[in-house]
């Protein structure tokens, strides 16, 4: 069952949720952040259209799986919450049926800009409820399906498939008593009651244009399929929409499917305790004027709500409820067909030589003069032509694309303001895009951090930094610089060199922490060592030694001997395997507090793989593990305007940029100014 | 010359005394007054209304406050992702600065007094929102929430003082770059400390003062940082700005007034246990006194 669903806009208000069972408000929370904030789990969209539920990668939280569905055009999310030892497959529908419905009933408050959070949205209980009981039925009335097999001639939602069932029924059990386990027992009662009462149920169905022909068509074309296994079941569901969509009145119910539809209306009312009182023997007909004559307030509440949205519509529940059933199916079957027939249901729009001829006119003067609202057509052109800019600058296509994607998204639908171009609009986006790319999620004070660790009340250690990169890329030269800046701020550095595979390597450390010393030394301001065992060691052990080094205490003042711990590594090739996976290793022993990455940002470079295979050695199988805290782009200075690599780096990792080399000189160490890198490359 | 003549007969006609002529004058007279007032005063009216911006790190309770503020009650939410502008109106028992010297019998002084209340994201790639929407219209005050519980660790804290003295910086920065065209209008900052209703929640003062002290420590290390690469080869420390007096000793809001903005912390919490009211009142004064 369901743990929790929850309706919440973008900038963060609830505006409907129904609980089953508590949960964390901090599992939605790391879902925006890390979907929809960080962009770290890519979401399923390809365009600006809204992914439906089942195309958007469902996220996992502690215990829970999390599934959501967006609707941009009124900035709402739509997630749902559930323990991931359960397999809720029709919560994908949920989300679809929601969504629709729920925008459908409250769209034109949702498009008011500033009264959103104030509509009452508790009218949408009943229907929720209505949603959840029927698409939840596909999955728990398969039991009770396999015991009777003469009523699985039912067309339902989700055609009969005995296997899907007994999955389904297994994945149960060991599920905690949540309140909609509660119905299981009360099943064989309604399905008495659905075979005994058949004919006073059936009554408000005999409006409806039924034909058996149907039915027998639907189950004849479903039934082999269905015994397959979950598998086959799903490629079922997307293979009767179609079937249902090619009627001129999607999903047609049967009699018989009517009938159960009734009795679902029944065990409705009687889950929310509104009517019903153990009657079971009375006719829906009855029990439906108790409802409303009753007295109760709730049900009466209910249907003045219902009664106001749906207009002309009747006021009986089960009627309000049946008019739903239709229409779910419509929006899954129209879903489902999305899905499949992707471009192909694209509306043609074709409007005659006259038309198009003004269309074109008239939309050329407002792509002049603004107002236009965007579409998708509109955009094709500016979009290549910003992806080629991109390009030129030395964004790595990929992320060019994606980049050029999220613009997209943001526009489509949009109205241009006045006088501003389709062009104008689109750069003010894409910097927005950009922007968002390249500003880190927290901004790293390195001195602080240095402080914090060396000045900790309980345990007081030196700081270590690590850097890795591939050949020459200038890792060496960017240890001398933040060396520098960590001297200039009257820090005792230790340069440990744990590069002992590549010749001339130590020697080359040594003539950069000599020269160093001799700066401080001027100036009087920290100290710097070397520490180095020759090569041929294992790197991660003579690390490891060298921050045990650190660690020790001065004799006289039992202060510590070194602030920071500098580790310059080997450069290695990303793609050889062998010395890449001893950076696992590497990382393991040495614990580095930061592990930066050195890149370069000349053309051409393969940074984006580069970054790739760098962050993912400090990354377990799982997922788990410190990864990279930084990049660190060197030769700056030598790209002009083309910084493009910073944008790939990124793009790649979602790891930030911390430090830009911008020449030859140990002063030559900048942070990133990301107002700075957008102007360069929208230039 | 048609028009000459008529135009003459008019002349003639609206000074001569005729008792309609008279008439005309005298509802003119009275008229014209009235009717130009009554248009000022719409006009006046519907543009003035007053904004205040929520900031402040993420999960501090912003949108919270924005809802509690909006319809008497907070609702749940979930970390912002982008800014929302509600319109709010100031509870009754509260009078509005502006109000002050209005008369108890003035017919305006019944009707509610509106205010926007923009609200932002916290979370650190999303404060450009918050940036840019300090040239908004009307701005009348910021309201920088914190979570006072959060504020005892060290992360809490630096990641809150950062923001704030990225956002004082940014005052500063519009004070002395308007300075040359018109004497810019002040925009005083209200410090919620809000969760008050937390155990480990820090009291005001000390929220202040913690506040304080870490945002000269965040001064410190800007100053001793890297440059950003914004920031040209050859351009001197000079351009540089900082915060307060030159940068120099510990910083205290108090040195913001130079610079028109009063800096204030006041408690409260948006949320309560049990049936205990959310304590909010005296944010509202606040945000009454700037109006
Ligand atoms: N105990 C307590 N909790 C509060 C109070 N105010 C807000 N909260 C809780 O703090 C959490 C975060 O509140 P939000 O309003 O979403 O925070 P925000 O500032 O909008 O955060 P972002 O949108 O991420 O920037 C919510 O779970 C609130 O219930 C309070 O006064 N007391
Ligand atoms: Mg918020």
């Amino acid at each position: 069952m369901l743990d929790q669903f929850e309706i919440l806009t973008t900038s963060g208000v609830v505006l409907w949720s129904k609980t089953y069972v508590p949960v964390n408000a901090n599992v939605v929370n790391s879902l925006i952040n890390d979907v929809f904030i960080e962009e770290r789990i890519q979401a399923g969209t390809k365009t600006g259209e809204d992914a439906h539920a089942a195309r958007n990668t469902p996220f996992k939280k502690d215990k829970y799986t999390l599934k959501w569905s967006t609707a941009k055009d009124v900035g709402l999310i739509f997630v749902a919450v559930y323990q991931s030892i359960l397999h809720l497959s029709w919560v994908d529908n949920l989300l679809d049926v929601v969504r629709a419905l729920f925008i459908k009933e409250f769209g034109k408050d949702l498009r008011k800009s500033t009264t959103t959070t104030k509509v009452d949205y508790s009218g949408f209980n009943q229907t929720f409820d209505a949603l959840v009981a029927k698409l939840d039925k596909s999955s728990g009335e398969a039991i009770a399906r396999q015991s009777e097999p003469e009523s699985t001639s039912t067309g339902e939602l989700t055609p009969p498939s005995s296997s899907a069932g007994t999955e389904d029924g297994l994945d149960q059990p060991p599920l905690p008593p949540v309140p909609g386990f509660k119905k299981a027992p009360q099943k064989p009662l309604y399905n008495d009651t659905a075979s005994t009462d058949a004919t006073p149920i059936a009554t408000p169905d005999t409006s409806r244009p039924n034909s058996p022909a149907v039915n027998h068509l639907l189950t004849a074309k479903t039934g082999p399929g269905g015994k397959g296994s979950r598998r086959a079941r799903k490629a079922q569901l997307t293979s009767s929409a179609p079937v249902s969509s090619g009627d001129e009145s999607p999903a047609r119910n049967t009699r018989s499917q009517a009938k159960k539809v009734a009795t679902k209306a029944k065990r409705r009312w009687d889950i929310d305790g509104t009517a019903i009182e153990g009657d079971e023997d009375s006719t829906l007909d009855y029990s439906s004027h108790d409802i409303r004559d009753g007295g109760d307030a709730e049900a009466s509440q209910i249907e003045d709500i219902r009664a106001e949205d749906m207009g002309s519509r009747t006021a009986k529940g089960a009627f309000v409820l049946k008019d739903l059933d239709d229409e779910v199916d419509a929006i899954l079957a129209e879903s489902k067909a999305k899905q499949t027939g992707g471009a192909s249901i694209e509306p043609a729009k074709s409007s005659g030589i006259v038309g198009s001829g003004f269309g074109a006119v008239s939309g050329y003067f407002r792509n002049i003069v603004g107002g236009k609202t965007l579409t998708k057509e509109d955009l094709v052109k500016p979009l290549k032509a910003m992806e080629d800019h991109l390009v030129e600058k030395n964004v790595a296509r990929e992320a060019a694309v994606r980049l050029c994607e999220s613009a997209e998204r943001d526009l489509i639908g949009l109205k241009t303001s006045n006088f501003t171009s389709i062009d104008t609009t689109l750069r003010a986006s894409m910097s927005r895009a950009l922007t968002h790319m390249l500003t880190p999620t927290s901004s790293l004070d390195l001195l602080r951090s240095i402080q914090r660790t060396t000045t900790d009340p309980s345990s007081p250690r030196p700081y270590t930094i690590s850097i890795v990169g591939v050949n020459g890329v200038g890792k060496s030269t960017s240890l001398g610089k933040l060396a520098f800046f960590l001297l200039q701020n009257n820090l005792r550095v230790l340069v440990c060199a744990a590069d002992t595979f590549r010749s001339g390597a130590v020697e080359q450390l040594r003539v950069h922490v000599r020269n160093l010393s001799e700066l401080a030394r001027r100036e009087n301001r920290g100290t710097i060592e070397l520490y180095e065992k020759g090569y041929g060691k294992d790197a991660a052990v003579l690390a490891r030694d060298a921050v045990a080094f650190a660690r020790t205490r001065d004799a006289a003042t039992g202060k510590l001997n070194f602030d920071v711990v500098l580790v310059d590594t080997a450069g290695r090739r990303h793609n050889d395997t062998r010395l890449m996976s001893s950076l696992t290793k590497f990382g393991q022993l040495v614990q580095p507090d930061k592990i930066f990455m050195v890149g370069e940002a000349l053309v051409g470079s393969d940074s984006v793989a580069q970054a790739r295979n760098f962050s993912a050695q400090f990354v377990d199988a799982a997922g788990k593990g410190r990864g990279l805290d930084g990049f660190v782009i060197s030769k700056c200075d030598t790209v002009g305007d083309m910084v493009g690599t910073l944008v790939s780096m990124v793009h790649a990792t979602g790891i930030p940029i911390v430090f830009l080399g911008v020449g030859q000189h140990y002063a030559d160490l900048r942070g990133l100014n990301v107002g700075w890198a957008v102007d360069k490359l929208m230039k | 010359m048609v028009d000459w003549t008529t135009a003459q007969d008019w002349l003639a006609w609206s000074f001569s005394p005729s008792i309609s002529a008279i008439l005309l004058t005298l509802f003119l007279s009275l008229a014209l007054p009235l009717s130009i007032h009554a248009y000022l005063y719409r006009q006046r009216a519907s543009s003035v209304t007053p904004s205040f911006l929520l900031l402040g790190p993420t999960g501090a309770g912003k949108t919270s406050l924005q809802t509690l503020f909006e319809r008497g009650n907070a609702t749940p939410t979930h970390t912002s992702q982008s800014p929302a502008t509600v319109t709010c109106a100031l509870p009754r028992d509260v009078t509005a600065a502006s109000s002050k010297y209005r008369s108890t019998n003035d017919p305006s002084a019944k009707t509610e007094r509106k205010l926007h209340l923009i609200d932002t994201p916290g979370h650190g790639k999303l404060r450009h929102h918050a940036f840019s929407a300090l040239t908004a219209p009307a701005l009348s005050g910021l309201i920088f929430v914190v979570d006072s519980a959060a504020l005892s660790s060290a992360n809490g804290l630096t990641e809150a003082a950062t923001y704030l003295h990225d956002l004082l910086l940014a005052l500063q920065k519009r004070h002395t770059s308007a300075k040359t065209s018109k004497g810019p209008k002040t925009l005083n900052v209200l410090v919620a400390a809000n969760k008050q209703d937390l155990f480990t929640a820090l009291p005001a003062q000390l929220v202040r003062k913690n506040l304080e002290r870490e945002i000269t420590k965040v001064r410190d290390t800007r100053a001793k940082g890297l440059l950003d690469s914004g920031v040209g080869g050859d351009e001197d420390e000079e351009e540089r700005e900082w915060l307060g007096e030159g940068g120099e000793g510990a910083f205290e809001f108090r040195q913001m007034e130079e610079c028109g903005v009063e800096v204030q912390v006041v408690g409260g919490n948006v949320r309560a246990e049990g049936d205990e009211a959310p304590h909010v009142q005296n944010w509202w004064a606040w945000v009454a006194e700037n109006m």
